[in-house]
């Protein structure tokens, strides 16, 4: 299991980022589940002096996530990532690159999300 | 800024460091991993080296008793030499050269037939 | 004053791959800078949730392919944790033999890479000269000049010999020599110290709030090195991080440069302690559960996240590589810089786009 790992509510995040910040801890990264049931689980990793800390939150798909790169502006490129690969919908990024930073436009439309499996052993992609 | 004269006059009198290759060659290192090859008379057909490719690069078909691998999509990881039961794949330490097309990859090797044991003379 | 935008591409001689950036300039001197990436962008995280967890080391490897070895390594201890297996002794040791090899070639080639940018093309191939014994070096023990694959899950595929021990030491310590050599090219010369000194100025607060990992942020002061915690067989090895103060691009190739020294250092010490004993232990069965492992890369902190449940796929497999990281930084350093800095700027963070991709 992850050590130091706490869940809370979406409305807790920009607090607890917050707080975390006056901590002086560094933001290495979030990661975004899918849990397989119309939740998608995110996961935001701090760190200070090499110990971890790590913060989960449980959102329907759709539901709007605020972004923390008021805060810590180095979650802009992680907050794209995970709203054009899973189709998390992270409102006011700092600098949006609107579903166009990693995919083009004749892609598939989230390719991460549990709905798009690649057939094993020889069968081609399907959508 | 005199800092690179050793280094010059060093470089200017030692042979140089490329070599002339086509006409000189190197010889290349035992256990590097250039290409698969198989002798075809050990191999039992079990495919479990076709299970385990993570590129999907070998298929076996116990019917037909053919064993064939492409050679383009192969990755050269040796994982194949590494479960064989009867150590039938090796590495071979030549790179593989450039084809024209994908389709020249692909061999078939259909091992010779299995000799039937001659009865032995009349026993008592 | 008018604005224009001049668009630094993916393409471009000074880059090893491919990064598009939006420069608005002001004259010479950039206002504001707007980096895009995904030109390289393959997927491979939805490819590892179709193959099996032991294929799996052959993907992570081919993420990138300067700091291939140690991608395996973190996923491979990953999944040790997760199934509880220790792994023998000799193991441990063999993987930081290799990775400290990983750690000089990458950095020779980013040394390189930096001459080359500001136009110092002969001390450029001077270095790959010497990288080339260290490539040498890699075919004859692993198999491979560059994608080695030599993990595998519960220790190592290959032994080294006596023989190829003793070749090793001699080898690192003529390259240790070679390096003395360009060391005073790098760090003394006039024309370079005017190229590098002053350009690209992090400070230590700047760096900590952008996330800088690695060399980046050792350079502007920031004592961090994952190695300290540990991991693989580092826990027994006697060294200590490389810090700079000063900020600038001449600290980051100081920073680089004695981390070549401090590897040559490494390696003699885990030859000298390297025990006897068997390579690897068998592993059977499934993972379940989530794991963070975490590795220090030649560019820094590299972050693994694993979950699985208990068939033969993993259910999430999420890289976080250091390029990642470090990018957000170039946002704070580029805008005030003229614009015949920018490729000096964007080599000293060390770009790996495939990595950051994936």
């Amino acid at each position: 299991m992850i050590e130091n790992l706490f869940e809370i509510s979406k409305d807790q995040l920009l607090g607890e980022v917050q707080n975390m910040m006056y901590d002086k801890y560094r933001f290495v990264t979030s990661t975004c589940v899918d849990t397989g049931d119309e939740h998608l689980d995110v996961t935001y990793h701090f760190d200070k002096d090499l110990q971890l800390k790590n913060y989960r939150i449980r959102v329907q798909r759709g539901e709007e996530v605020p972004s923390i790169s008021k805060i810590y502006l180095c979650a802009l490129l992680v907050e794209n990532e995970m709203k054009e690969l899973f189709g998390l919908n992270v409102t006011n990024i700092a600098i949006d690159y609107g579903g166009h930073m990693l995919l083009s436009d004749d892609e598939l439309v989230n390719p991460m999300a549990r709905q798009i499996t690649i057939e094993k052993r020889g069968a081609k992609k399907d959508v | 800024m005199f800092d690179m004269l050793g280094n010059i006059l060093k470089n200017l009198s030692s042979k140089p460091a490329t070599r002339k290759y086509p006409f000189e060659k190197r010889e290349p290192f035992k256990g590097t991993r250039g290409q698969v090859d198989i002798e075809i008379d050990s191999c039992i057909f079990c495919g479990i080296c076709s299970k385990k490719c993570p590129s999907n690069a070998i298929n076996v078909s116990k019917a037909d008793k053919t064993w064939d691998v492409d050679h383009f999509k192969c990755v050269v990881c040796g994982v194949c030499e590494d479960v064989c039961p009867k150590k039938s794949i090796h590495m071979k330490e030549a790179y593989k050269s450039s084809a024209y097309s994908k389709r020249v990859s692909k061999y078939v090797q259909v091992p010779k037939p299995v000799e039937i044991e001659k009865q032995e003379g009349t026993q008592q | 004053m008018s604005k224009t935008i001049i668009p630094f591409g993916p393409q471009h001689p000074v880059l090893p791959e491919p990064l598009h950036l939006k420069l608005v300039m002001e004259d010479e001197i950039i206002v504001e800078a707007i980096p895009a990436i995904g030109y390289v962008h393959r997927g491979l995280e939805k490819l590892t949730e179709t193959k099996e967890f032991s294929q799996n080391i052959f993907i992570v490897e081919r993420i990138c392919g300067i700091c291939s070895m140690m991608h395996a390594m973190a996923y491979c201890q990953g999944i040790e944790t997760l199934m509880n297996v220790q792994i023998p002794d000799r193991a441990k040791f063999l993987r930081v033999i290799w990775g400290e090899l990983h750690r000089i070639h990458s950095h020779l080639l980013w040394l390189g890479l930096l001459a080359d940018s500001f136009g110092f093309e002969s001390l450029f191939m001077q270095v790959w000269r010497d990288r080339e014994k260290v490539m040498d070096i890699m075919e004859e023990t692993a198999g491979s000049r560059v994608i080695i694959s030599v993990n595998a899950i519960g220790g190592t595929r290959r032994d080294l010999s006596k023989d190829s021990l003793i070749k090793i030491s001699v080898i690192i310590d003529e390259i240790k020599e070679d390096i003395k050599h360009v060391e005073k090219a790098f760090l003394n010369d006039y024309t370079v110290k005017h190229r590098l000194v002053g350009v690209g100025v992090l400070t230590k607060e700047q760096a900590y709030l952008f996330g800088a990992v690695g060399p980046m942020a050792r350079a502007s002061g920031i004592n961090q090195d994952l190695r300290t915690t540990g991991y693989a067989a580092y826990g027994a090895l006697d060294f200590e991080a490389v810090v700079e103060t000063d900020g600038d691009s001449y600290a980051r190739t100081a920073v680089r440069l004695k981390e070549v020294y401090q590897s040559i250092k490494l390696i003699k010490q885990a030859i000298a302690l390297l025990p006897d004993g068997e390579i690897s232990v068998p592993v059977k069965g499934n993972p379940t559960g989530e794991v963070i492992s975490r590795v220090e890369q030649p560019r820094g902190e590299v972050l693994y996240y694993l979950k699985a449940n208990g068939t033969k796929n993993l259910e999430r497999l999420r890289v976080r590589t250091p390029t990642f990281a470090n990018i957000p930084t170039l946002l704070q350093m580029l805008p005030g810089s003229q614009l015949a800095d920018v490729p000096v700027l964007l080599l000293t963070i060390d770009p790996c786009i495939s990595c950051t991709e994936r």
